[in-house]
């Protein structure tokens, strides 16, 4: 004979039928285990430095630059102490982000930047090797990468300096240097020219303290894996919406909700243990995963964790309208492409510099992404985050509400 | 304990969209007696359990559980009723014992016995073993189990023995006896007109979601059969049959002849089946 029952017992039954159900599964199984090994280990082995340094090529040599110019510059009255010290400096090194490395000819400066010859830097020696021959590899010395090679033609200073128009500077490029590069390097050898002719660049540009428009983040450089951060929770937080879109499905496509609700249980108490379940779930590995990959601070702990159960509950409405809609497993997996592909572009789009675009502030997802990098790599504090928080719940309040809107309409059509 | 019928249904209709699947409907379950649903798939029976355990709110009518109405919104019925369902919805990743304690723990019983819930349904050495590795009778003898471990006062039995072997269903056809006598008022649907006949204390015949005849199934059989006696005779070097109606009387004195005949063989009652009325009364058979 059945006796009164709470609707606190029945969701607590619920939630740990649900458990045996998810436990029980090797998919879910796999998919958490997968998650809590994986994460971790992708997030150890990405970069935790910025590489800020330009590998910069020059062509011929400074010193071969002047002595094939040393007698038209000694007509221009240049001391021969000015020439020798000229001629000594010493240019290899690392400048305001630009390491600088000399060649002694334009071939071998092509050869370098495409890739065709390993250049090898130790201490202040330039050590040039063919990738391909058996020559064995440098001990204690350094692989660098040049990305950028700027060839001089024969006779460049006495011709600038004559004012000679029309000279040709080669530029070559690595394939994956950046257009914004390319051009400042171009800029840089103008301004140089200018420099060399004797003449001053018609302008003065304050570089010391510039009027910065927005957050000035000079400086604070974020490192891949910082980057990556985000990324990976929320890679743990869509997993957790796939296996608890499945339970759903499941539950509704076998009918089992069917024989629940002809209990004394009702479609709230299956609703609302669903949501604590899937909400545990992410939170759960969510915060492991923090934990595991670090970000986590005394001052920073609270902001993140509500953060991260603002972002479970909206993954769960997600995993709640796709366990309701999906009719099988392929209609299931288009439903959740249909949310989760652009729910993940913002977290991408702090993978690059610049601000995102409009239209990926405007997903459900970037308040929550921009709260977690703002806490994790900037020391953001509540008061800087509060409001994006707030936009972020009105957000959960519309997809968990749908989730749950399409879920009830399901289970009581059944 | 009830005082009322278990079941009381009065002008209960039911449509999916513009198709009208129970069309007004009237009946009532006392206490202890098995009413059987027997009509072809699609006639409105698996309906008429929806409307009735709530899963499904009729469109007009009277329809009660346990003295309340099903469409006022109390749900209070649903911890003294029982269901077991056509499709076999068990949560095939627990074991049975699991899916028992479950469901147990939803009308809050905390102690049941589920090795003799099990045992009841010849389950007993299978507590522990996931349902999916189950046969197909071995589910079906769970979802009795499961429709019984609150001792309901109402049980709502949807095809229970569809697609058993005859041994397996015969067990659970005794179950479904054992249930009604300890007083549960007994809803089965079936199409299986021996099931109905053997089971039910009263039968309704259920087609196009019409109750077009529902009494007992002695009196359907008096009311639309006909009875005859079937006579077998040795007939030279073969066998002959004879038919003799009795409903009229006007056989009387054939029947004493054959009876003293040294070539009777065999001389058998023969009754209507209620498969053979259903097809009188609906002109369609139970299969559609």
């Amino acid at each position: 004979m059945s006796r009164p029952v709470s609707r606190a017992a029945i969701v607590g039954a619920l939630l740990k039928k649900d458990f045996i159900a998810y436990s029980r599964d090797s998919v879910y199984l796999a998919l958490t285990l997968v998650v809590l090994l994986a994460v971790p280990f992708v997030f150890r082995v990405l970069p935790t430095d910025v590489e800020e340094t330009i590998a910069l090529g020059l062509s011929p040599t400074v010193s071969q630059m002047v002595d094939e110019s040393r007698d038209f510059l000694k007509e221009k009255g240049i001391p021969d102490a000015q020439l020798d010290r000229l001629d000594a400096a010493d240019l290899v090194g690392v400048r305001e982000g630009l390491l600088m490395l000399e060649f002694e000819d334009k071939e071998q400066l092509r050869d370098a930047v495409a890739g065709d010859l390993e250049v090898w830097l130790d201490g202040k020696e330039v050590i040039l090797r063919d990738p391909d021959s058996d020559e064995k590899k440098p001990k204690d010395a350094e692989l660098v990468r040049i990305m950028i090679g700027i060839a001089f033609p024969d006779e460049f200073i006495p011709s600038v300096m004559g004012g000679e128009r029309g000279m040709e500077v080669t530029v070559f490029t690595y394939a994956n240097v950046d257009e914004e590069t390319r051009m400042a390097m171009a800029s840089f050898m103008r301004e140089a020219s200018y420099q060399l002719a004797g003449l001053d660049p018609p302008v003065d540009i304050d570089y010391t303290d510039p009027e910065v428009l927005g957050e000035d983040r000079a400086g604070e450089q974020v490192s891949l894996q910082e980057k990556m951060r985000p990324l990976l929770l929320f890679m743990v937080l869509m997993m957790e919406t796939f296996s608890l879109a499945s339970l759903v499905s499941v539950e509704v496509l076998q009918r089992t909700v069917t024989a629940v609700l002809v209990t004394p249980a009702r479609v709230s108490d299956f609703l609302i243990a669903k949501t604590i379940f899937g909400t545990a779930m992410s939170f759960g590995q969510a915060l492991i995963i923090l934990l595991l990959i670090g970000g986590i601070t005394g001052s920073n702990w609270s902001l993140l964790l509500v953060t991260l159960l603002i972002g479970a509950v909206m993954f769960t409405g997600v995993a709640l309208f796709v366990g309701a809609a999906g009719k099988d497993f392929m209609g299931q997996l288009f439903y959740s492409m249909l949310f989760l592909v652009p729910l993940l572009v913002p977290s991408f789009a702090v993978l690059f510099p610049g601000t995102a675009a409009a239209w990926v502030q405007a997903l459900p997802t970037y308040p929550i992404i921009h709260v977690l990098v703002d806490a994790t790599a900037y020391g953001a504090t509540w008061a800087d985050s509060w409001v994006w928080l707030a936009y972020a719940v009105a957000w959960v309040g519309i997809l968990y509400g749908a989730g749950l809107v399409a879920l009830k309409r399901k289970v009581e059509s059944l | 304990m009830m005082t009322g019928p278990g079941i009381s249904v009065d002008g209960l209709r039911y449509s999916y969209g513009d198709l009208e699947a129970v069309k007004g409907i009237s009946f009532e379950v006392q206490p202890g007696e098995i009413l059987g649903f027997l009509g072809p798939n699609g006639a409105g029976k698996s309906t008429t359990i929806k409307m009735l355990t709530g899963q499904a709110m009729p469109k007009s009518g009277v329809a009660k559980v346990l003295g309340i109405d099903v469409t006022s919104g109390n749900e209070d019925f649903q911890a003294r009723i029982g269901v077991c369902f056509e499709e076999k919805n068990l949560y095939l990743n627990m074991s049975a014992k699991e899916n028992l304690t479950f469901f147990a723990s939803l009308f809050g019983i905390s102690d049941l016995d589920t090795d003799a819930v099990l045992r009841r349904v010849g389950l007993a050495g299978r507590a522990n073993d996931r349902v999916k590795t189950y046969s197909k009778g071995m589910r079906q003898r769970m979802m009795i189990a499961r429709a019984f471990i609150n001792s309901p006062d109402v049980l709502f039995l949807d095809e229970p023995t569809d697609g058993l072997d005859p041994v397996t269903a015969a067990s659970i056809r005794t179950t479904i006896r054992e249930e009604a006598d300890r007083g549960a008022a007994v809803l089965l649907t079936t199409h299986d007109m021996f099931e109905a006949d053997e089971l039910s204390d009263r039968v309704a015949f259920i087609n196009n979601g019409e109750i077009v005849a529902i009494d007992t199934p002695e009196n359907l059989k008096l009311k639309y059969g006909t009875r005859a006696v079937k006579v077998r005779l040795r007939d030279g070097d073969g066998v002959r049959e004879e038919t003799l109606p009795l409903d009229d009387g006007s056989h009387a004195a054939r029947l004493a002849e054959l009876a003293s005949s040294p070539d009777l063989l065999t001389m058998h009652t023969e009754e209507a089946t209620l498969e053979q009325i259903f097809i009188q009364l609906t002109g369609r058979g139970l299969e559609g």
